[in-house]
């Protein structure tokens, strides 16, 4: 049972849960589960996350390492390993069947071609051109297997002048190309050189956050494809790039160089065109601050006892705050007052604010900046089921971000993390190729496998 | 260039979209609402964006500093476009009659409203569900539909999900506080998988003629994307901590101030890469460096932090360009950090249609981006950018729901359509001719 205070609404939540809840999820049919999606990404999470999002969907989804395994699950933090595989891995061989192949042998690339013959889906993360010149690229296959869906995901594209680069796509760099790491960090101040402030520099997420969204526009792109296909019977070639994608998620900074030649500089955690918004310093740790409002900036102002002081009566726009030297001031102001009480006690006041202040019930947005290991262990998110650790035969109970979205229809679920390298050679090259044991065991002697 | 995009570019309007013949219908404020819309109206479905008239969107009075365009708040120029613009009030149950309507002509229905709301107004999902029973509903926002905070009626915002779900907590520097992205990237990222929840919901639908619910929590959305985080943290007993710039689980992968004071950003992780990286800096025995012999050894955080080192030393000697430059080289990859100015002149973007000038009727001449996902058979295409208030309502009644002259009259009459209220951001430019871009209106 619920121990906080139920809303208005609260039929709706239990209405809605009693058909959403991630726990019944296994009960219920899966979206993709008629398609068949090879993933043949190398050294590129991007391209394993788009498959992890089509096999939580319920497609059956082959990951073609080379023998020995793909570079990915070497990545882990301080080079830790669970078994044969990293803990970045542990998260996107969901659901995923693993076998090897080597595609530098004759022998393997026709495997392939039969494999991908039969397929819906092909995902490669080869510098652009490899996969042609290796015979299996969109062309060859696509005589093969005109219904076939062939994504692409690479640094550059696979066109244009910088397409000719043969380079592996890694989140850092894709980061560095998309202008967005540019913009984000804290900025130096007067006087200061990066050697006096080594942290005040281009900072980029912390999270793969451009290979993750390169992979989710390259499955929104199979996706739409398939929605084509079925209608017309064609297949087709998509290309992403992933700092191209990640670039798209930088809002107004390329109109506003081109209308006004401004370069979008680091503004610290503080928002270029929106005020009461950023983080701010408490005395056990930071909140982020939100007041879009007239109302509610005033009403934060009002809760640090600043009303009369600051001038609060007089203000009738908001429009002021955003320009960049009132922000710098106010932003002055602000911190110390913030610094004079934990931020769980400045989260109870905006909730005390909104019962007894003088805006009441207007008060501002307080969330604390907690840290994940916090966000694990939220009753909120555990019992919407974001956390529900998978039970892996080969690997035990792993913690995995579950669920991206809750559907009644065909939610996504998470089967198993990751199956050890060429784990699953035996069944799906009996189940596509006809192989048996006599056969795969030449196929290994002679490294094809 | 690989032979299927020869002429890409060229040819891409003699191709439709993948979502050709799609309807779209979205009733969705500021950023996690309207981004995602916007990923399908780029790939041909027609979308219709529901305001409340006479002042829609509060993102069209948001601007960055002091700068609008044409009046117009940027933002919602870059996050809007393709769509047609109605106003309708959704308070008045004639304006709820005609949404019922709409809606048994769509496939799709987008939101992102505090949970319960649309009840409120008689176009909850069970109500859209008799009208239309193979609708596509979904509802993005903070917290989802049921649980504590979404039944506390926390708001929530693009910031907020960031400091929640851990995600400023791990992208700053060691020992400074928490910090918080360039761009929204909560609302973005969310948009993008509410449109993958979305298209994989169609799918099914086409199998068996049955919609669905789907809700999309911000934070939630974020979490999947701290990928091996979770893992970590249940192993070690601790939570991760931020970084800066170095990729704690590929090494060599960090960000580097060069000679011109500008950085590259530099990765190196197979044995190929590495190699070729020390050879490039003139240090080819560190690739035999019992330290750094393979990527696990490398990751140890005592060899990790020596390699590092290494490189930032020898990146200060270079500049950003140059480095770059060696890696395509030497077959590493490398890439100086680019700005909006280089978004603007860099050729590479523009050759590839990523970066175009868009030619509005309302708006005039502007660059934008296109949409990040290139297809062979079925271009996605930036066509046109937002309008006012309510501009396309004569459209959409005559065209979609076959109303005439008379009829339209009425419902302006009875307010439940309008146009705009004469301020910025909801009326014309104006420098509006008064014609161009109007479709089926005298």
């Amino acid at each position: 049972m619920a121990d906080y205070k139920r809303a208005k609404w609260a039929e709706w939540a239990d209405h809605i849960k009693s058909l959403d809840d991630p726990a019944t999820n296994f009960e219920k049919p899966e979206a993709l589960d008629d398609l068949i999606v090879i993933d043949v990404s190398s050294r590129s999470m991007a391209g394993c996350y788009c498959s992890s999002l089509l096999a939580e969907l319920g497609a059956e989804t082959i990951r073609i390492e080379p023998p020995g395994g793909d570079l990915v699950r070497t990545y882990s933090p301080d080079g830790i390993m669970n078994k044969d595989t990293g803990l970045a891995y542990l998260q996107e061989g969901r659901n995923k069947f693993h076998i090897t192949l080597d595609l530098e042998t004759e022998k393997g690339r026709e495997m392939f071609k039969s494999l991908a013959g039969q397929a819906d889906v092909v995902i490669e993360t080869y510098p652009a051109g490899r996969m042609d010149e290796w015979g299996i690229g969109y062309e060859e296959l696509s005589k093969l297997n005109p219904r076939l869906i062939f994504a692409s995901i690479s640094p550059f594209g696979q066109f244009g002048p910088e397409s000719n680069r043969k380079q592996f796509d890694y989140d850092n760099v894709a980061q560095a190309r998309s202008s967005i790491q540019y913009q984000t960090g804290e900025f130096l101040t007067d006087g200061k050189t990066y050697d006096d402030m080594p942290w005040a520099v281009p900072t980029k997420a912390g999270p793969w956050i451009a290979w993750c969204v390169g992979g989710a526009f390259a499955a929104a792109g199979i996706l739409a494809a398939l929605h084509y296909r079925e209608v017309t019977g064609d297949g087709q070639a998509i290309d992403v790039s992933s700092a191209e994608a990640y670039e798209r998620l930088n809002d107004y900074a390329l109109h506003w160089y081109g209308d006004q030649g401004h370069i979008t500089e680091r503004f610290g955690s503080l928002d270029t065109a929106l005020w009461l918004y950023g983080f701010f310093p408490t005395s056990d740790g930071g909140v982020f601050l939100g007041g879009l409002r007239l109302e509610m900036w005033k009403a934060f102002v009002d809760i640090l006892g600043k009303w009369d002081e600051w001038g609060a009566d007089e203000w009738t726009t908001l429009a002021p705050f955003m320009k960049e030297d009132w922000q710098f001031k106010y932003q002055a102001m602000i911190n110390p007052e913030t610094s004079k009480y934990t931020s769980h006690e400045l989260t109870q006041k905006s909730i005390e604010y909104a019962k007894t202040g003088r805006l009441a019930p207007i008060t501002p947005v307080v969330a604390e900046i907690v840290s994940p290991w916090q966000t694990m262990h939220d009753n909120n998110w555990i019992e919407r089921g974001m956390f529900t650790p998978v039970q892996d035969p080969e690997y035990g109970s792993v913690v995995c971000a579950q669920a991206q979205w809750k559907a009644t229809g065909t939610p996504p679920r998470t089967k198993w993390v990751c199956r050890p390298v060429g784990a699953d050679n035996g069944y799906i090259y009996l189940k596509y190729l006809g192989y048996g044991p006599v056969m795969l065991e030449e196929l290994k002697g002679s490294g094809v496998v | 260039m690989t032979a299927v995009f020869k002429d890409y570019v060229k040819n891409k309007f003699s191709k439709p979209g993948p979502l050709k013949g799609l309807r779209v219908i979205e009733l969705v404020t500021l950023l996690f609402g309207p981004s995602g819309p916007s990923f399908l109206a780029e790939m041909g479905a027609e979308v219709i964006k529901i305001e409340l008239p006479p002042l829609g969107d509060v993102t069209r009075s948001l601007k960055p500093f002091d700068w609008f365009y044409k009046e117009q708040g940027p933002m919602f120029m870059h996050i809007n476009p393709n769509k047609y613009y109605m106003a309708l009030d959704l308070h008045i149950d004639m304006g709820q009659d005609i949404f019922k309507e709409l809606i048994a002509k769509a496939d799709i229905v987008e939101f992102n409203l505090r949970p319960a709301v649309t009840n409120r107004w008689n176009i909850g999902y069970e109500d859209l569900k008799k009208v239309n029973p193979g609708i596509i509903y979904i509802e993005k926002n903070g917290f989802g539909q049921w649980g504590q905070y979404a039944e506390e009626d926390r708001p929530s915002n693009d910031g907020a999900a960031q400091a929640l779900s851990g995600y400023a907590w791990i992208s700053s520097f060691p020992g400074q506080p928490p910090l918080k992205q360039g761009i929204w990237i909560c609302d973005y990222f969310g948009g993008l998988m509410g449109e993958t929840a979305v298209l994989a919901a169609l799918h099914h639908r086409r199998k068996t003629g049955k919609g669905q619910y789907i809700e999309m929590s911000q934070s939630e959305n974020i979490m999947r994307a701290m990928q091996w985080v979770w893992p970590y943290q249940q192993m070690k007993g601790k939570s991760v901590e931020p970084a800066g710039n170095r990729d704690q689980c590929i090494c060599p992968a960090d960000t580097f101030l060069c000679a011109d004071n500008q950085f590259a950003a530099i990765a190196a992780p197979a044995p190929d890469e590495f190699k070729g990286l020390c050879e490039a800096m003139g240090k080819s025995e560190l690739a035999d460096d019992p330290r750094f012999k393979d990527h696990t050894t490398r990751l140890k955080e005592e060899n990790a932090l020596a390699i590092l080192k290494i490189i930032a030393e020898w990146a200060r000697t270079k500049g950003a360009d140059d480095i770059e430059n060696l890696g395509i080289r030497h077959g590493f990859a490398a890439s100086r950090v680019h700005s909006g100015k280089d978004m603007f002149e860099n050729k590479h973007r523009r050759e590839r249609d990523f970066v175009k000038e868009i030619d509005d009727p309302l708006y005039g001449k502007y660059v934008e981006h296109c949409f990040p996902v290139m297809m062979s058979k079925t271009p996605p295409k930036i066509k046109w950018t937002v309008r006012p208030v309510g501009f396309d309502n004569e459209y959409i009644l005559t065209k979609v729901l076959g109303r005439n002259q008379r009829q339209i009259d009425e419902l302006y009459t009875h307010g439940v359509i309008g146009k705009w209220k004469d301020m910025q951001g909801r009326r014309p430019p104006s420098d509006w001719d008064g014609k161009y871009g109007a479709i089926l209106r005298r």
